[in-house]
């Protein structure tokens, strides 16, 4: 018993932190899969993660906090949209890194808000089992998605937007509803990040986790909800696994190396329902599909 | 009137170096279709090669230089042989090549670490022409002027050479569509190589030059690097080199001036807004002609 | 097995030869005891975490070579490599804190990972020794320790000397505006002079991030002021020192023991030379016996000699060996942080009379030094 408490309590954050990624990557996720590539999902993150914090100082209850942090992760991310959704694909990604870059500068010099450049010390421990409910509920929400007439419509969307259009998918629509749920989702994250750093800074959504919610999500594979689930778990274990074999020089070109292996052997991510589907079908019917890919 | 004309060259010199790393960092994205996380990277070892040919060979300033630029091309032709090419042979989106350049990226700065043992180290002041040519009334170090210079000769050299001549030509063919450009005649493999040989060769000059000017040579040179180069592609449009040049050098002057006669605090604000300005009101850049980005 | 048997008969010797410093009657049971150490030998800082590591590693090989904590106990150094990362360090210093032998740990140059890995230390019940970092409130008896000085009683003394020498009137900073341990250093200094007249005719900032000081440089010199005050870390006050000097100022100038490690002079050279700062450890200029004696392993194990960062590293680890000293038998966690908020000195101690308040190691001794052109920090005259 010992043992398994001790391992526990050795993993118990990895595996928090694992999950808090899984909500940023399926923020980023949702975006992606109506065909843009975004890093916006930091700033829903920290307009959850401040108004989660200041009010955890206020000692406001916990369905509260979240439920703010949701509302402020929803209200940014529409105002994201409304003026992004005009720009192509390639501009988002890099007006998107602009943004992130601009986070930075707002939560310096809001420190009413923010603390500013001393921070913000966040006065409770996320209890495990909220974090755990709270994943859970966003995985079951997704898995509704994924089946639903938007999950359907943002599919072909991404694949094929004339398709889409001629099935009568409104282009605005999708992607507006994309930044809201992504919107939602990234402003739970930040509050329950808050929570788990308990200390959080202006550096604290900046681009060190800009790059580790898109790598977590792409890792995993962004052709299916499931695949940022995986892809934040292995993108958050895999340094602690390392850490266990290296030397701790070693640890962060390992990182690197195991990342580049992956991407270039799976370039669709771990999870990849098409290679699913491929390995179903027929020899032949594969053969096409190889040809047309 | 001093002050204004020596921030006036302050701003330049630091616009410069945005600039033709921005020059650098463009080129990949207009042809390659690849966001590089790891193209600061190119710069901090093309300083850490220039410095390493400084120290232990005693090389003169011309060739100190030129060692950065082949070191940084060399990584970049690495960079992209390993990281970008496998995922081009298999046909995947260039979503893939973003995250192998972070892994790269990951790589290149932890090596980089390393290499100057964790501390940031300058060159030798013997190895560059560090002197002033004027103090009165406006100090003039010369590096700043050579740092102009150069991105005036490379972007004048760069813009020739994409809208001249028949290798620009061809880089822009398979920017636009490689399978086109291989229909064309145009051999692809050949094209990405140079490709990415010269962006990494400008971005690790924009490396060695900045090394030089602002005595830091470690990994957090190709960062601060990245973050303002990335501004200047944004600013000018990524698929035009005049416009990179030009949006560096007025955001390096703007950052300066900002910072003069405004507010300090605000500097990066400032720059920051004005690129969310350009990107919603001329996302194509300054002399944006339209989209040219494949979906 | 064989550590059992002993055991007892250990037990005996170390009650019958009172062991140096030893204050208990009956003394530490023999073992091995773990310490749990966030380094940050990688990211941003590594140029500080790598002396942290260093410091703390020597002050481990030399308790144990030199039997301070009896025959046969030796401590151990546990690391988890945070590289500057908040999420990093969290995770790390979870897995310390689940090792049962961990009894107690030691962490952290940002204040934002110092406060979020406090929380965890007090709820474990596990002490922790902060070796870098200098955010005011950080210590909390009986678990949280901070070995480094806080920002503002280094930076007030320095302030009043030079008001005494130089009589300053106008006054400009160079300041990082994105690091609250330079704002409060920046903020205590600016009021000392201020209360004696020295005017701020301006204060510059610059973000964490920037490696461009030009600007800076020239924006500051054309204030002309009678002294400008270097507030801001190692890279940038080092450029902007050399930025500033290669454009012919010539006027005063003084800043903080950011630039006191040797690697700062071999880049910037002669141009550090006569700009006075505040340090409480030199190695150059150390007179404690402790001092010296840390100043000559360091040199003989690593090859250079030991900056300021190096020493608080070591001194981190000799606040929890003397704790671990006082204690009989096999002491808790609980029972060690216990202990360890009893004291109001450290005995091995480097500085040459630091006290303990509240957890806060704090330095009576200044010295008020500089870079001599040939480079060796000598005291600073005027």
């Amino acid at each position: 018993m010992d043992y398994l408490s001790d391992l526990w309590a050795t993993n118990r954050s990895t595996v928090a932190f694992a999950m808090v990624n899984s909500l940023f990557a399926l923020s980023t996720y949702v975006v992606l899969a109506a065909g843009f590539l975004s890093f916006s999902t930091v700033v829903f993150a920290a307009v959850g993660g401040f108004v989660g914090a200041q009010l955890v100082v206020k000692g406001v209850g916990l369905p509260f906090v979240f439920g703010a942090a949701a509302g402020g992760g929803l209200l940014i991310s529409l105002l994201v949209a409304a003026v992004f959704l005009r720009l192509n694909s390639h501009w988002m990604a890099l007006a998107s890194l602009a943004l992130v870059l601009i986070t930075r500068v707002v939560t310096l010099n809001a420190p009413a808000l923010t603390g500013g450049v001393n921070g913000l010390g966040v006065p409770l421990a996320l209890p495990m089992d909220w974090l755990t409910g709270v994943l859970v509920l966003t995985v079951l929400a997704f898995y509704a998605l994924h089946h639903s007439w938007f999950g359907v419509a943002s599919r072909v969307l991404r694949e094929d937007p004339s398709v889409a259009a001629c099935m009568g998918v409104d282009l605005r629509q999708i992607q507006l509803i994309a930044f809201g749920i992504s919107g939602i989702v990234g402003g739970i994250g930040g509050a329950a990040y808050a929570m788990l750093l308990q200390f959080i800074s202006p550096d604290t959504f900046f681009l060190g986790i800009a790059f580790t919610m898109i790598a977590a999500t792409v890792l995993g594979g962004s052709y299916h909800w499931f695949g940022p689930v995986v892809g934040a778990v292995v993108y958050t274990a895999l340094p602690i696994v390392m850490q266990a074999f290296l030397p701790h020089l070693l640890q962060e070109v390992a990182n690197g190396v195991v990342l580049l292996l992956i991407m270039i052997f799976l370039p669709r991510g771990l999870i990849d329902p098409r290679a699913v589907r491929l390995r179903r079908a027929a020899p032949a019917a594969a053969g096409v599909m190889k040809i047309r890919a | 009137m001093e002050l204004f004309a020596s921030q006036l060259l302050n701003g330049l010199a630091l616009g410069s170096l945005c600039g033709l790393f921005g020059i650098g960092f463009g080129l990949v994205f207009a042809t390659l279709g690849i966001l590089n996380a790891a193209q600061g990277c190119y710069a901090s070892w093309a300083a850490i090669i220039g410095l390493a040919a400084a120290e232990k060979m005693g090389a003169p300033f011309p060739l100190i230089m030129l060692a950065g630029m082949g070191g940084a091309a060399a990584v970049a032709v690495a960079v992209d042989q390993l990281g970008f090419q496998p995922l081009r042979t298999r046909g995947a989106d260039m979503l893939g090549a973003l995250i192998t350049s972070i892994a790269f990226w990951m790589i290149l700065d932890s090596l980089a670490g390393f290499a100057t043992g964790q501390q940031s180290l300058s060159f030798p002041s013997t190895s560059y022409p560090g002197q002033m040519l004027l103090t009165e009334p406006v100090p003039l170090p010369a590096m700043q002027l050579i740092t102009i210079a150069v991105l005036v000769a490379v972007a004048v050299g760069m813009h020739l050479l994409m809208t001249r001549s028949s290798v620009g030509s061809a880089i822009r063919a398979v920017g636009w569509n490689p399978v086109a450009a291989a229909l064309g005649g145009v051999n692809s493999r050949s094209i990405i190589l140079l490709t990415a040989a010269l962006s990494g060769a400008i971005s690790g000059l924009a490396g060695t030059l900045g090394g030089v000017l602002t005595s830091n040579v470690s990994f957090t040179l190709g960062q601060g690097l990245l973050l303002k180069g990335f501004a200047a592609v944004v600013v000018g449009g990524y698929s035009d080199v005049r416009g990179t040049a030009i949006a560096g050098v007025i955001l390096g002057i703007l950052e300066v001036f900002v910072g003069q006669y405004i507010s300090t605090a605000l500097r990066d604000a400032f720059t920051y807004s004005l690129l969310l300005v350009f990107l919603l009101v001329k996302p194509q850049g300054l002399f944006g002609k339209g989209s040219l980005v494949r979906a | 097995m064989t550590l059992r048997l002993t055991k007892p008969l250990l037990r005996l010797t170390a009650a019958l030869v009172p062991l140096l410093g030893a204050t208990a009657a009956s003394a530490l049971d023999a073992g091995t005891y773990k310490i749990g150490f966030i380094a940050d030998r990688t990211g941003v800082v590594a140029f500080a975490g790598v002396s942290y590591a260093r410091g703390a590693e020597l002050a481990v090989e030399q308790i144990n070579a030199t039997g301070a904590m009896g025959k046969d106990t030796k401590l151990e150094i546990v690391e988890r490599e945070g590289g500057s990362d908040a999420a990093k360090s969290i995770q790390g210093y979870n897995q310390l804190v689940a090792d049962r032998n961990v009894i107690a740990t030691s962490c952290c140059i940002f204040s934002g990972i110092a406060g979020a890995l406090k929380p965890i230390a007090i709820a474990n019940k596990v002490p922790l020794v902060f070796y870098g970092a200098t955010m005011p409130g950080l210590p909390t008896l009986p678990y949280a320790y901070n070995v480094t000085g806080l920002p503002g009683p280094q930076e007030v003394a320095l302030s009043k000397h030079l008001v005494e020498v130089l009589k300053p009137k106008t006054v400009a900073y160079f300041v990082l505006s994105d690091n609250d341990a330079f704002q409060a250093r920046f903020k205590a200094s600016q009021a000392v002079f201020e209360a004696a007249g020295g005017k701020t005719v301006g204060v510059v900032t610059a973000l964490g991030a920037d490696t461009d000081f030009t600007a800076q440089a020239t924006q500051v010199i054309a204030l002309k002021p009678d002294l400008i005050m270097v507030y801001v870390t190692q890279i940038p006050a080092s450029s902007f020192i050399a930025a500033v000097r290669q454009r012919g100022w010539t006027g005063r100038m003084a800043t903080n023991e950011a630039v006191s490690p040797i690697a700062v002079f071999k880049k910037i050279g002669p141009a550090l030379a006569g700009v006075p700062f505040s340090v409480n450890f030199s190695a150059d200029l150390t007179e404690s016996e402790a001092g010296k004696a840390f100043v000559k392993s360091y040199k003989q194990k690593f090859g250079s000699d030991p900056d300021v960062y190096a020493g608080q590293g070591f001194t981190a680890i000799q606040l929890i060996a003397q704790g671990l000293k006082s204690l009989p038998g096999k002491p808790t966690r609980e029972q060690l942080a216990e202990a360890m908020a009893k004291f109001d000195t450290i005995q091995n101690d480097i500085y040459g009379g630091v006290t303990l308040i509240n957890g806060q190691v704090e330095s009576k001794k200044n010295l008020f030094v500089n870079w001599s052109p040939d480079g060796k920090i000598v005291p600073w005259k005027p």
